[in-house]
């Protein structure tokens, strides 16, 4: 009765005429984004967040803004995987097995539609199990305290490079790099300078939103030009929509067995949206059984995963809001935005900012259904958008990124920073180090050194109290299983994935 | 293999000067407390440091790297970016932004004209946009007409 409650008054705030149209303005550059190849959500969010900032927007609207673009970017990867048989993020591979195969049948448009349908039903279900999961988790993270959180924060880490992640020892030196960069400035609790080289600038510390605009986006752009991708990618012609009932009411059950597998998905620290979309299709897979055509355009194959990897988006805020530990890269650049705008995510957020919170969760519902009216009858206008060349798009978005960092504070200097982290991304990307640690360490370092002082300073200097509760000791297992679990299913899952792909490409080819 | 190696190289070298230059940290005003300015960097230095090694002893294999020619490539691209920000404030947003994205277009293989289009058109929507819309200013530079007509 009392979420009910906190809903309403969510209701009361998303639905202003304003944060309607913030979330209007974010379904819209959010399926965008999500459709173009080589701009994903991540990528799309970390542009925009200095941007909201710089106009300064207040706390919901800001927020609003880009929970509109993440739910957004994740309908529109879905287009890129069916027209393109590229997908325009890693949670939309699944995607491609079935629709692009339905689009090469001339099924382009309902392919669309039917993927549409199911990633409403994804989300819808999984912002209903966020409404009920977060304040019961809640609840019970109030009862953590330092030690709990030392542990925590290292469980994020250690799941980060989630269970088809590659070398487990690349996440721990991407991780020490970003917590390292963290601890650049002025020491919180002792005020000692620390790695700042009596530069002025550096006293404050890096500004994260800066890093994750170079290593995402300046990245990428260096990509595009290392593989000549400027051209563009040869698209599928989209046909007259033939939709009926009995159509949507055949992939209904597969749509509602993959939103609850993928919101179990989201919720765990380190499965994230891949693996929801991959876990719901498989099943869905296995539960049609031999009248299903799978590989070869059956559009249940289209519903599971796009159902499975909404859910899963949205199950990844609930460890996001509830414990301030993100799970996936897009939620981690929620986290700066949270961050920069203020706002510490954790237990306490339901009940210190619980308008905030509450009018996030209904400006969720709000958007989603946005998404929905936007993508069915005007989905031709985003399909258009994917013919324009990455040679145009990707130097305007890179201006758009510089312009954004820019309007922060007017230093020239902030950008230098940003073209540096660009080339430090690339070289990482490179060597397979991956970049969301990187970012994560940098968002979570001083929280995770503030946890371990108070730990230690309760202890008295006793190292032991890190794990003394049984809590503690929880946490520390499952991270522990976490960074190795990967070596030991790692590798059979990978194949897994792997063989599905190529069964379906040799259909194709 | 290689690029395995000289990271775990960088890496090393990185831990052990991170890890030095945290030792050396002045004791804090009041004394020294059980967790103080040094602690949690040195943790990292030591994880980081055990991981180089890691690195060094078992690599992973070499993603196929750009030639000569590309790296330059990329290289000419940076420098784009950094003469953008050098001309941003004395030359002003139109032209530095007009510049930066018609070589960057152009360098992505579209034709001449298209990319000084592209650049202008942007330059002008974002300027217009930022300056008029959303009420942010971004330098004017030698475009300044205010100046002139004052």
């Amino acid at each position: 009765m009392e979420t009910l409650n906190y809903l309403l008054q969510g209701f009361a705030v998303a639905l202003t005429p304003e944060n309607l149209m913030f979330a209007a303005i974010g379904a819209i550059l959010g399926t965008i984004i999500g459709a173009l190849p080589g701009l994903g959500p991540s990528n799309g969010v970390a542009i925009l967040i200095p941007l909201a900032f710089s106009l300064g927007l207040p706390a919901s609207s800001a927020l609003i803004l880009l929970t509109s673009v993440y739910a957004g970017a994740m309908y529109g990867g879905r287009i890129s995987s069916i027209l393109l048989n590229i997908p325009g993020d890693e949670p939309a591979m699944m995607t491609c097995l079935d629709g692009y195969p339905m689009a090469l049948k001339g099924k382009a448009a309902e392919a669309l539609a039917i993927s549409a349908i199911a990633s409403f039903i994804g989300s819808l279900l999984a912002t209903i199990g966020l409404v009920i999961l977060a304040p019961i988790l809640a609840k019970f993270a109030l009862r953590f305290g330092p030690a709990e959180y030392f542990a925590l924060f290292t469980l994020a880490f250690a799941t980060l490079g989630g269970i088809t992640g590659k070398n487990p020892i690349k996440t721990v030196v991407a991780a020490c790099l970003g917590l390292m960069i963290a601890t650049v400035g002025v020491d919180i609790s002792t005020g000692n300078q620390r790695y700042t080289y009596n530069i002025l600038e550096l006293y404050e510390g890096v500004d994260f939103i800066i890093a994750i605009v170079g290593l995402f986006a300046i990245s990428e752009l260096l990509f595009f030009i290392e593989m000549h991708a400027g051209e563009g990618f040869k698209k599928m012609a989209l046909n007259k929509l033939k939709l009926s009932m009995k159509d949507i009411i055949q992939v209904l059950p597969t749509s509602l067995r993959g939103s609850v597998l993928g919101f179990i998905a989201g919720v765990l620290p380190g499965a994230g949206a891949s693996l929801g979309s991959f876990l719901s299709y498989t099943m869905e897979k296995k539960v049609v059984g031999k009248s299903g055509y799978f590989g070869e355009g059956d559009p249940r194959g289209v519903a599971a995963p796009e159902a499975g990897n909404n859910a899963a988006a949205n199950g990844a805020l609930v460890p996001m809001l509830t414990l301030g530990v993100p799970g996936s890269g897009t939620t981690a650049v929620l986290l700066a935005m949270l961050i920069s705008l203020n706002i510490q995510p954790g237990p306490m957020l339901f009940t210190q900012n619980a308008e905030l919170v509450w009018g996030v969760i209904a400006a969720l519902f709000v958007g989603n259904l946005m998404l929905l009216l936007l993508n069915i009858p005007m989905i031709g206008i985003f399909v258009k958008l994917l013919s324009i060349p990455p040679k145009y798009l990707m130097p305007v978005v890179t201006l758009v990124a510089s312009v954004g960092i820019f309007a922060i504070s007017n230093s020239p200097l902030d950008l230098y920073f940003m073209i540096g982290f660009g080339l430090l991304g690339y070289l990482l990307r490179k060597l397979h180090i991956p970049l969301v640690p990187v970012i994560l360490g940098m968002l979570l370092g001083p929280e995770m050194e503030k946890s371990l002082r108070h730990a230690l300073t309760l202890s008295d200097g006793d190292w032991t109290i890190l794990w003394s509760s049984g809590l503690s000791l929880g946490i520390w297992a499952v991270a522990i299983a976490g960074l190795m679990l990967p070596y030991l299913i790692g590798p059979i899952l990978r194949r897994r994935m792997a063989v599905q792909a190529e069964k379906t490409h040799s259909i194709v080819d | 293999m290689i690029g395995d190696r000289i990271l775990g190289v960088v890496l090393l070298l990185l831990a052990v000067v991170y890890g030095w230059e945290a030792a050396m940290f002045p004791e804090p005003f009041g004394g020294s407390e059980a967790v103080g300015p040094e602690t949690f960097p040195l943790i990292l230095s030591v994880i980081l440091g055990l991981s180089s090694v890691y690195l060094l002893v078992r690599p992973d294999e070499d993603e196929e790297w750009p030639h000569m020619k590309m790296l330059a490539e990329l290289g000419f691209v940076l420098l784009v970016l950094a003469i953008f920000t050098l001309m941003l404030q004395p030359v002003g947003f139109v032209p530095a932004t007009t510049l930066m994205v018609s070589v960057l277009c152009w360098r992505m293989g579209a034709k001449p004209l298209p990319s000084v289009a592209t650049g202008l058109g942007s330059a002008v929507v974002v300027y217009v946009l930022f300056n008029f819309l959303l009420e942010l200013h971004l330098p004017a530079g030698v475009l300044d007409l205010k100046g002139v007509l004052n």
